[in-house]
C-alpha cells in the first residue's frame, strides 16, 4: 500500500467515523459515563468499517445502559455482537436490510445454526427475512430443538407461508409453551395447522431446478 | 325514552371528558343493542360501537349547540353499522371463528315468549333489506319518532314510513304462520 | 298516509328485540379510557393504526384491566384514523378501512403494537426495547384514568422484538404478560414481542 493510499483510507475511515459518530450523538448522549461511550464510539468505527450497520450496536449498548451493565459486560456485548452481525453478513449477503442483519444475529445467538439461516436466505433470496429469522428465533428460545424449528421454517417458507401465519405461529407456540405444552410438540401441532392451509409442496423436478 | 341532559353533550363538546364518561357510560347499553340488531354479531355490534363514541369524540367540535344529542349519536352509529353490514356482507363466505351469532347466547328477556320465538325474530330480521330494518329498529326498539329517524338516515318521513311498514308486514306475515 | 301499525305481533316482535345486552364494563373503560389519552396521540403516527387492531392474538395472558387499557391504546389510535373524515348522514356513505400496508410510510415506521403495564405507584413509565433503541425518551407512556395502568402504542417491525418497561427512570422491569427473553450479553428482565406482519 502506498503512503497516499495509506493516508486516504485513514482519512475515508476518519471521515466515516465522524459521520458515525455525528449521526448517533443524541443517542449516545444517553450514556453518561465517558468510558462507556468511548468503548460505543470506538465499536460503531469498527463495525463500519466492516460496512456493519451501526443501528443495532447502538440498540445493544442503550440495553446495557439500561440493564446498568458494567463496563466490561457492554464492551464483551458489543464484540460479540460485531462477532455474530459478521456471520449474519457473510449468511445473508451485502444486500441484507439492517433489521435481517440484527434478526440473524440474534438467531445466531439463540442457537439457530449458520446452515439453517443460509438456506433460509436461499428460499427467498429477493426479500427481507427479517421476520422468519424472529419467528425462529423466537421457537428455539421458547425450547424447541433448533433442527426441529430449522425444518419446519424451511418446509413453511417453501410452500409459501405468510408473514401472518408465521407470526401467528410463533405466537401460538408461545402460548402453548406458557401452557404447558413441550415446545417441539407444540411447534408439530401448530406448524401442521399452517401446512393444511397451504398449497401441497412443489414436486421434485421443481425442487431440483435452483437459480444458480 | 329519557335522553341525557342536554347539558352533558355541551360540556362533551367543550372537552369535558368527564362528560364524554357519562354520555358513553349512558348510552352505551342501548348503542350495543341496535348495533347487534342490525348486525346479528356480538363481535361486529362492539367493533361498530366503539367506532361510533370515537367518532363521536372526533366529532364534537361539529355538534352544534341547538342540536338534539340522540339523532345525533344514533347517525353516526347508524353509519358505522352499514359500513360494517357492507364488509360483512363481502365476507360473509368466510367463518370467523369466536364471533358467535348473537342468537347463541340468548338473553334472558327472550324466555318471556320462547326463545324459539325470540330466535324467529332474529331470523326474520337478518332477512330484511338493510334499510327495512333499520327503519324498524330505530321506529320500534329505539323508540325514535319518525322526525328523528329521518335526522338520523337522511331519509324522507314517507319513504320511510314505507320502509317501517314493509319490514312490519314481513315480520307479521312470517310470525303469525310461526304462531299457527 | 301509512300509519304506524304497532299490532300485538309487532309490539312482541320490538320488546323480543329491546332487552338491553349484558354491557362488559371493559368496552365502557376501553371507551372512556380512550378520551382520555386520545388528545395524547399525534394523528401522523396513529395513521398506521387501523386495521392492524382487529387481530385477535395481540399477545399472551391477555385478561382484565391491562388488556382492556392495550386496546385503548390501539383503539383509540384506530379512531384517529377513521375519525377524519366522518360525513353524517349520508346514507351510502362508507369510510374506506386503511390498512399499515395502504399507508406509504406505514413499512418504514413498522406496526403499531399497543403497550400496557400495571404500576399504581409508578411516576414515570417508559417502554424501551430493541424497536425503538432502548431510548428511555423514545416512548413515554400515559397512565389511563387516575390510577389505571399505564398505556402506549410502539411501532415494531413484523418479526421478533425484545423489550421491558422503565419505571421510574431507574427500574427496569419485564412485562408480565409476555414470554420472558433470554439475553445471554447481559441477562436481566425483558420480555418477547412477537409483530405480525400487517
Amino acid at each position: 500500500m502506498t503512503t497516499r493510499t495509506s493516508l486516504l483510507t485513514i482519512a475515508a475511515l476518519l471521515v466515516a467515523a465522524a459521520g458515525v459518530a455525528g449521526a448517533q450523538d443524541a443517542r449516545l448522549a444517553l450514556i453518561r459515563d465517558n468510558a462507556t461511550r468511548d468503548v460505543v464510539n470506538a465499536q460503531l468505527v469498527s463495525a463500519s468499517s466492516m460496512r456493519l450497520p451501526a443501528e443495532p450496536f447502538v440498540s445493544k449498548a442503550l440495553e446495557g445502559v439500561a440493564k446498568k451493565a458494567t463496563l466490561k459486560s457492554i464492551r464483551s456485548a458489543m464484540a460479540a455482537l460485531e462477532k455474530r452481525m459478521k456471520t449474519a453478513y457473510d449468511l445473508l449477503g451485502p444486500s441484507a436490510t439492517v433489521d435481517e442483519l440484527a434478526a440473524g444475529a440474534d438467531a445466531i445467538s439463540m442457537g439457530v445454526s449458520e446452515k439453517t439461516i443460509k438456506q433460509m436466505r436461499d428460499r427467498a433470496p429477493n426479500r427481507s427475512i427479517a421476520m422468519e429469522l424472529g419467528v425462529i428465533t423466537e421457537l428455539v428460545a421458547r425450547g424447541v430443538p433448533a433442527k426441529k424449528a430449522a425444518a419446519m421454517m424451511l418446509d413453511l417458507m417453501a410452500r409459501g407461508a405468510t408473514g401472518v401465519q408465521l407470526t401467528a405461529l410463533g405466537r401460538d407456540v408461545q402460548g402453548d409453551v406458557a401452557a404447558g405444552l413441550k415446545p417441539d410438540v407444540a411447534l408439530d401441532l401448530r406448524g401442521r395447522g399452517v401446512l393444511s392451509l397451504l398449497p401441497p409442496p412443489p414436486t421434485v423436478s421443481n425442487v431440483n431446478v435452483r437459480p444458480r | 325514552m329519557n335522553e341525557i341532559d342536554p347539558a352533558v353533550p355541551l360540556r362533551a363538546r367543550a372537552g369535558d371528558e368527564k362528560a364524554f364518561i357519562e354520555i358513553v357510560e349512558y348510552y352505551y347499553p342501548r348503542c350495543l343493542r341496535f348495533a347487534r340488531n342490525m348486525l346479528g354479531s356480538d363481535q361486529d355490534a362492539e367493533e361498530a360501537v366503539q367506532d361510533a363514541f370515537v367518532r363521536v369524540f372526533d366529532s364534537f367540535p361539529r355538534f352544534r349547540e341547538d342540536a338534539r344529542f340522540d339523532p345525533w349519536l344514533f347517525r353516526i352509529l347508524a353509519n358505522r353499522c352499514r359500513t360494517i353490514h357492507a364488509r360483512s356482507r363481502r365476507h360473509q363466505s368466510l367463518i370467523e371463528y369466536g364471533d358467535l351469532p348473537v342468537s347463541a347466547a340468548a338473553a334472558p328477556e327472550e324466555e318471556e315468549f320462547g326463545a324459539d320465538w325470540a330466535e324467529e325474530v332474529r331470523v326474520i330480521l337478518e332477512t330484511l333489506p338493510v334499510e327495512q330494518k333499520e327503519a324498524f329498529l330505530l321506529r320500534h326498539v329505539e323508540d325514535l319518532s319518525y322526525e328523528d329517524i329521518a335526522a338520523v338516515t337522511g331519509v324522507g318521513l314517507s319513504a320511510l314510513r314505507m320502509r317501517v311498514k314493509r319490514a312490519c308486514d314481513t315480520l307479521r306475515a312470517r310470525l303469525t304462520k310461526v304462531e299457527k | 298516509m301509512i300509519t304506524d301499525e304497532r299490532d300485538e305481533v309487532i309490539d312482541r316482535a320490538a320488546r323480543s328485540l329491546s332487552a338491553l345486552p349484558m354491557v362488559n364494563p371493559m368496552a365502557v373503560l376501553e371507551i372512556t379510557a380512550a378520551a382520555a389519552v386520545h388528545r395524547s396521540m399525534r394523528p401522523a403516527r396513529a395513521r398506521a393504526v387501523l386495521g392492524w387492531f382487529r387481530r385477535p392474538s395481540l399477545s399472551l395472558a391477555s385478561t382484565g384491566l391491562l388488556m382492556a387499557a392495550a386496546l385503548v391504546v390501539g383503539f383509540v389510535t384506530r379512531a384517529a384514523l377513521t375519525g377524519a373524515a366522518e360525513t353524517l348522514g349520508t346514507q351510502t356513505s362508507e369510510h374506506p378501512v386503511l390498512t399499515p400496508a395502504a399507508d406509504a410510510g406505514a413499512a418504514s415506521r413498522g406496526v403499531p403494537v399497543p403497550m400496557v403495564y400495571d404500576a399504581k405507584n409508578a411516576r414515570s413509565v417508559t417502554v424501551v426495547g430493541d424497536f425503538n433503541s432502548w431510548d428511555p425518551a423514545a416512548t413515554p407512556m400515559t397512565r389511563v384514568g387516575v390510577d389505571g395502568p399505564w398505556a402506549a402504542t410502539v411501532f415494531a417491525k413484523p418479526g421478533r422484538h425484545v423489550y421491558a418497561f422503565l419505571v421510574d427512570g431507574t427500574t427496569l422491569v419485564a412485562d408480565p404478560r409476555s414470554p420472558r427473553a433470554r439475553d445471554n450479553d447481559y441477562g436481566g428482565d425483558a420480555s418477547v414481542l412477537m409483530v405480525p406482519t400487517p
